[in-house]
């Protein structure tokens, strides 16, 4: 079909809607659980270690990517890190502007390979720099169900 | 046979369950490393990966073996995924032969997940737009129709009734009470059992399916001279085949699978069989629901059409029949996580060619064996011979 013959509203076809009604549930999984329970009860970062790579895995799993070996080494990890990278976002997922843009950003944690995305806050966006050191502010504990979003935000140290 | 030559050398596979608390990832790696330590072997003995998982929306994660592919060892190696629906789980291993016949790779994994508890409020909701969204969806079909549909109209060609059917489901739960994986293995399950159960679309009632299961399964798949090095019971690939048949259902003879009649041409042409009855000693055909056994046996061209239940009935495809029939306790004893159910039957073959099925081991040490799995949109068969 040329360009020409493109229809040019929905009405000139005749068209329908249906959606795939399906919802997700997931589990935190084996390591996942441990994890969000620290959170969640403790306030507290758990990792898991792979004495073979030296490799500190956060969020921890139960093996290692790498050598596939089970991993059953646990230890707590300070919540304290530094940014990695940042975005400002400007946009909600509808393309409406936000009141204020959102500072994000890729924390990487003391200690630990890898680390967590999660948003920054008391702080000025234009203050915002990579290598800047950030601590966890977790919820209280009443207002945590073992969710990523007991941690309310990361702010600078 | 075309290629170099490849066996599978190590196996291994998670317990299949109801809701695992487990992420995908990590059931896959729990059978993958199964698999590994079977065969005494490591990553840095894998080339490449082989990925069989069904629909995104069953774990509800859009790129579903890009994800998973931690779990199933694909680390820095080269991954693909396979997925051909319900036949994935022996396509899968396909692709593993393939990748090592044609010498690209020396040794694979092929590893096959499904967390179908993930998909609420039920997994069929993820089938909903596979009918033809003009001409069938306002009907408002479900999955169950097909079948519904596909099994009176086998039963009405041959003049079976429900009882002729429902010994398929009574032997593989029965079978699948010696399988240490298995969700609904049950010894002393009756075909009154299988018959009192809720009609769902009649003629299926709740007793002749399958049910939605979490699982993964994993195979170790070599090149001749590893295979030869890592193991004295290679178990080989000798025929694969696999192929589609319309996309329109409503265009299908649906009281004959000939989609699995031409894969298994396919794959009994590359193997050599020319009287499967006597050259293939153990089978393991998809199994669903309970006719579909019965379906795919004749498609397979090891009974008669309208023949196989008359065989059931008579003890053939029992573990001591002449022609051992799921043995494992198949999708309907073992259980269904789609892609995994089909690789835990290559895996089932594997075990039985090498004598190491334990209480389900059949008697009289066959030497070849098939199995066989049916998806896409309930058009594709898919089928692999594998021989000692
Ligand atoms: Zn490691």
């Amino acid at each position: 079909m040329s360009l020409l013959h493109r229809i040019e509203h929905p009405r000139d076809a005749l068209a329908w809607e249906g959606d795939m009604p399906t919802l997700g549930r997931y589990t935190a999984g084996i390591a996942g659980e441990k994890f969000f329970r620290a959170i969640q009860e403790h306030g507290q970062f758990l990792g898991t270690v792979c004495p073979i790579c030296e490799i500190v895995y956060v969020p921890p799993r139960l093996y290692c990517e790498q050598c596939f070996e089970h991993l059953d080494e646990w230890i707590e990890i300070s919540p304290i890190g530094w940014v990695h990278t940042f975005t400002l976002v400007h946009l909600d997922l509808d393309g409406n502007p936000l009141p204020e843009p959102l500072p994000l950003a890729f924390i990487q944690l003391d200690g630990a390979d890898g680390g967590l995305v999660h948003f920054l806050d008391e702080i000025d966006p234009e203050q915002i720099f990579v290598g800047m050191p950030v601590e966890a502010v977790f919820k209280d504990p009443a207002e945590r169900k073992g969710s990523i979003l007991d941690i309310a935000y990361f702010r600078p140290v | 046979m075309s290629g170099n030559r490849v066996a599978v050398v190590g196996a291994g596979m998670t317990k299949f369950v109801r809701r695992a608390q487990e992420t995908a990832k990590e059931l896959a790696w729990e059978a993958t490393h199964l698999a590994l330590e079977s065969c005494d072997m490591t990553l840095d003995d894998i080339d490449a990966v082989i990925i069989g998982t069904a629909p995104d929306a069953f774990d509800a994660v859009h790129m579903k073996s890009e994800y998973l592919s931690d779990g199933c060892g694909g680390w820095g190696k080269p991954v693909i995924r396979g997925y051909v629906g319900g036949g994935t789980g022996v396509f899968a291993p396909i692709q593993g032969w393939y990748h090592v016949a044609s010498g690209l790779f020396d040794t694979v994994l092929v590893v096959c997940e499904e967390k179908m508890s993930s998909c609420q409020p039920h997994p069929q909701g993820a089938f909903l737009t596979i009918f033809d969204h003009t001409t069938e969806r306002p009907l408002e079909p479900n999955l169950l129709w097909i079948f519904a549909l596909e099994m009176n109209a086998y039963m009405n060609r041959y003049g079976l009734d429900k009882r002729d059917i429902a010994t398929v489901a009574v032997k593989n739960k029965r079978n699948a009470a010696d399988h240490p994986a298995a969700l609904l293995g049950d010894a002393n399950i009756t075909l009154e059992d299988i018959l009192n159960t809720e009609v769902l679309a009649w003629p299926v009632q709740r007793g002749d399916v399958s049910p939605v299961t979490d699982g993964a399964v994993a195979l170790v798949m070599s090149a001749e001279h590893v295979a030869r090095r890592v193991t004295n019971k290679p178990v080989w690939v000798e025929g694969v085949g696999w192929t589609l048949d319309t996309a329109y259902w409503t265009n299908r003879d649906l009281s004959y699978p000939v989609y699995v009649e031409e894969a298994a041409r396919m794959a009994y042409k590359m193997a050599g069989i020319t009287e499967p009855r006597q050259q293939i000693h153990i089978a393991e055909p998809y199994d669903p629901f309970d006719y579909k056994e019965l379906h795919h046996l004749e498609g397979l061209m090891l009974f008669d059409k309208g023949e196989a239940p008359r065989a059931a009935a008579d003890g053939v495809t029992q573990r001591d029949g002449d022609l051992p029939v799921c043995p494992s306790g198949g999708l309907l004893g073992v259980g269904n996580p789609i892609a995994a159910a089909g690789l835990m039957k290559v895996a089932e073959i594997f075990w039985q060619l090498r004598g190491e099925a334990g209480a389900r081991q059949v008697p009289g040490s066959p030497k070849r064996g098939l199995a066989q799995a049916w998806g896409d949109l309930m058009q594709v068969g898919t089928v692999i011979v594998m021989g000692v």
